[in-house]
């Protein structure tokens, strides 16, 4: 029984693991860039979410408000700063680390506008369905409504991105446009819309992240809250291991690294919540540079 | 093999201590104290600066390894009774383990995978504090580098004592790097940072010299940390949020990252922005939320303009057009 539950307890954390590691890799297929804002953010669309559940008082609408307020402001990111940003540093020793540092000064930057905006005392989102576990022979399990809810609205949007990409004109351009931008521009694909759009589904499925990722802890959330670092490093993590290219890597990444990390809560030690993700990460770039599913080339990229 | 030149900017660090401690006799306390702030902040960015200016490789977690200096300096003080002194040298010895350690690791990771990896860091090693007993749990340990000595004199202040540690160890580690920077370890560093195949092709050990410039970069961050807890007083988890990497990079960011000379402007910076939002968040009489995080948003928005408009820094970028200028002329 305790097997079960660490299992289903991996699985639900990690598909929230999965969205984030797809919405690291949208970006990355669409510019190059590993966007270390993008917590920030999923921080910022569960704000969204948080006035839209307050204003209109259902869970339901708040879901989509917050993906469109996701995906508008990352589409605003891609074209004010990321466009910038490649025109103008392109050379001098720093320009491998300039979209890096300044994905983190966006981070800062949303953070701060975050505080001033609602504080910086926790907020709270009440989940739409229960969280106590479900019943089974008179046994409580720690698998609960929410859990299901949280596994299958992931499933679907996984379905729904997949659908996009592999069977839709759109799907076509953006997939073109990842891997040979030039040609991909000569054959008519308007690849600086197509990058934007990239990045508006990767805002669109990260504010998804952000809010499962609150009402799957105890429904708190704040402008420092731990679980949005912990969101980004496990995202990041879960995209490495899927090759940083793949969607379908992302997911397996996902659950790989939320089972691995629910077992060694479970069975080893839960103070190592932490240490853990980077610890995982280590092994994992030892084994494999290149992540469990990716080529080779993909790391000079 | 390679001498030192007898340029080797000795005189110019002498000089510069002698005018440090004019000024600290001339000014006020809260002034000292902030000079002491700064004096931490240029050790800490000058190790940044070395090694994602000089050796090209980005740390976003060095606020793991100043934890890790100040911890060690912190437990070799109040538990092995090391006298003050030699515990900075601890805080440096075990930082740099730590970042030999980690360089190796980082030494097959190139961007994103090193940024992600280091942040994973950052957000994971202060939480080991309330693993272990000895490291004092979210309260933290105490560390106490003591009363100034009496022979100083009677009005003798606590900051002012801290100051002059700070800018004693801030000029030592300065004058240190300066010279490192100009020796072949340093060729080497921008050899492999500029085109790392050329410089393997030279016979440099790329793979060797990344790990060395982690090396020395960690064990100067570990002062920093020390000296960090040394003005804090306490050595806790919170003092080393992910907050305090980024402002950290910032401040390389802004000083140049490949100027080792501009990095008084990131230090002064980090110290000089709180201030400035301050009096304006006074002027418009903003609210309590928006005052307390101008200096966040401050900090951010120069980071973002930096990276912009004078990515190399203002220092490489003044450098750049006198150049220009003296093209043009002849």
């Amino acid at each position: 029984m305790q097997i079960l539950n660490t299992f289903l307890i991996g699985i639900t954390a990690g598909s929230i693991y999965a969205l984030m590691a797809i919405s690291f890799v949208l970006v990355w297929r669409s510019t190059r860039v590993i966007n270390f804002a993008q917590a920030g953010m999923a921080l910022l669309s569960t704000y969204f979410g948080f006035e839209a559940v307050t204003r209109i008082g259902s869970f339901w609408i708040a879901l989509p408000v917050a993906m469109i307020g996701g995906a508008i402001f990352a589409a605003l990111v891609e074209v004010i700063l990321m466009r910038l940003l490649v025109k103008h540093s392109t050379s001098g020793p720093i320009a491998a680390v300039a979209p890096i540092i300044a994905t983190l000064g966006l981070l800062g930057l949303i953070r701060s506008v975050i505080a001033m905006i609602w504080g910086s005392q926790d907020l709270r989102i009440i989940p739409p369905v229960s969280n106590n576990g479900f019943t089974v022979n008179g046994e409580t399990l720690v698998f609960s409504p929410l859990k299901l809810l949280i596994l299958i609205t992931t499933l679907v949007l996984m379905a729904l991105l997949t659908i996009l990409f592999q069977r839709t004109n759109l799907g076509l351009s953006l997939r073109a446009s990842a891997h040979a931008p030039e040609i991909a521009r000569l054959s008519g694909v308007r690849v600086d819309f197509i990058r934007t759009l990239g990045w508006a589904l990767a805002g669109a499925t990260g504010a998804v992240a952000g809010i499962f990722q609150t009402v799957n802890g105890n429904g708190n959330f704040s402008p420092d809250s731990i679980e949005f670092s912990l969101l980004l490093v496990s995202g990041f993590i879960a995209a490495v291991i899927g090759g940083l290219d793949s969607l379908l890597g992302a997911v397996i990444g996902g659950m790989f690294l939320g089972l691995t990390i629910s077992f060694i809560l479970m069975y080893v030690s839960s103070g190592l919540f932490f240490i853990a993700p980077f610890v995982i990460l280590l092994t994992i770039l030892f084994i494999r540079p290149q992540g469990i599913l990716g080529v080779k080339a993909a790391r000079r990229a | 093999m390679h001498k030192l030149k007898s340029s080797n900017h000795f005189g110019l660090f002498v000089v510069s201590g002698f005018v440090l401690f004019l000024l600290s006799n001339r000014v006020d306390e809260l002034r000292v104290y902030q000079g002491a702030s700064i004096a931490v902040y240029v050790v800490a960015i000058s190790s940044i600066i070395l090694l994602t200016g000089y050796s090209g490789q980005v740390s976003l977690g060095h606020g793991a390894l100043l934890a890790i200096g100040a911890y060690s300096a912190a437990i070799a003080h109040n538990e092995l009774h090391v006298p003050i002194i030699l515990s900075f040298f601890v805080a440096v010895l075990a930082s740099a383990i730590g970042g030999a350690l980690l360089g190796a690791a980082a030494a097959r990771l190139s961007g994103p995978y090193l940024a992600g990896t280091t942040l994973a860091l950052a957000i994971g090693l202060p939480s080991l504090a309330n693993q272990f007993s000895i490291l004092g749990g979210e309260q933290g340990l105490l560390f106490d580098v003591g009363f100034p000595p009496l022979r100083l004199g009677e009005d003798f202040t606590q900051y002012k004592w801290f100051f002059w540690i700070a800018a004693l160890a801030a000029l030592i580690s300065m004058w240190l790097l300066s010279n490192i920077l100009r020796s072949r370890y340093g060729r080497n560093w921008r050899a492999g940072r500029s085109n790392e195949v050329a410089a393997q092709l030279s016979g440099i050990n790329t793979g060797r010299s990344k790990i060395l410039a982690f090396t020395i970069s960690a064990g100067i961050a570990g002062l920093a940390g020390a000296l960090l807890s040394m003005t804090i007083g306490t050595v806790s988890p919170s003092a080393f949020p992910l907050a305090l990497s980024f402002s950290l990079l910032t401040g390389a960011v802004l000083s140049g990252v490949t100027t080792l000379s501009g990095v008084m402007i990131g230090a002064l910076a980090l110290v000089v922005i709180p201030e400035i939002a301050d009096v304006v968040a006074y002027r418009i009489g903003s609210s309590e939320n928006v005052a307390t995080n101008l200096p966040g948003l401050m900090v951010s928005m120069l980071l973002i303009l930096t990276v912009l408009f004078v990515p190399n820094g203002p220092v490489e970028q003044h450098r750049a057009r006198v150049a220009r200028k003296m093209a043009k002329k002849n």
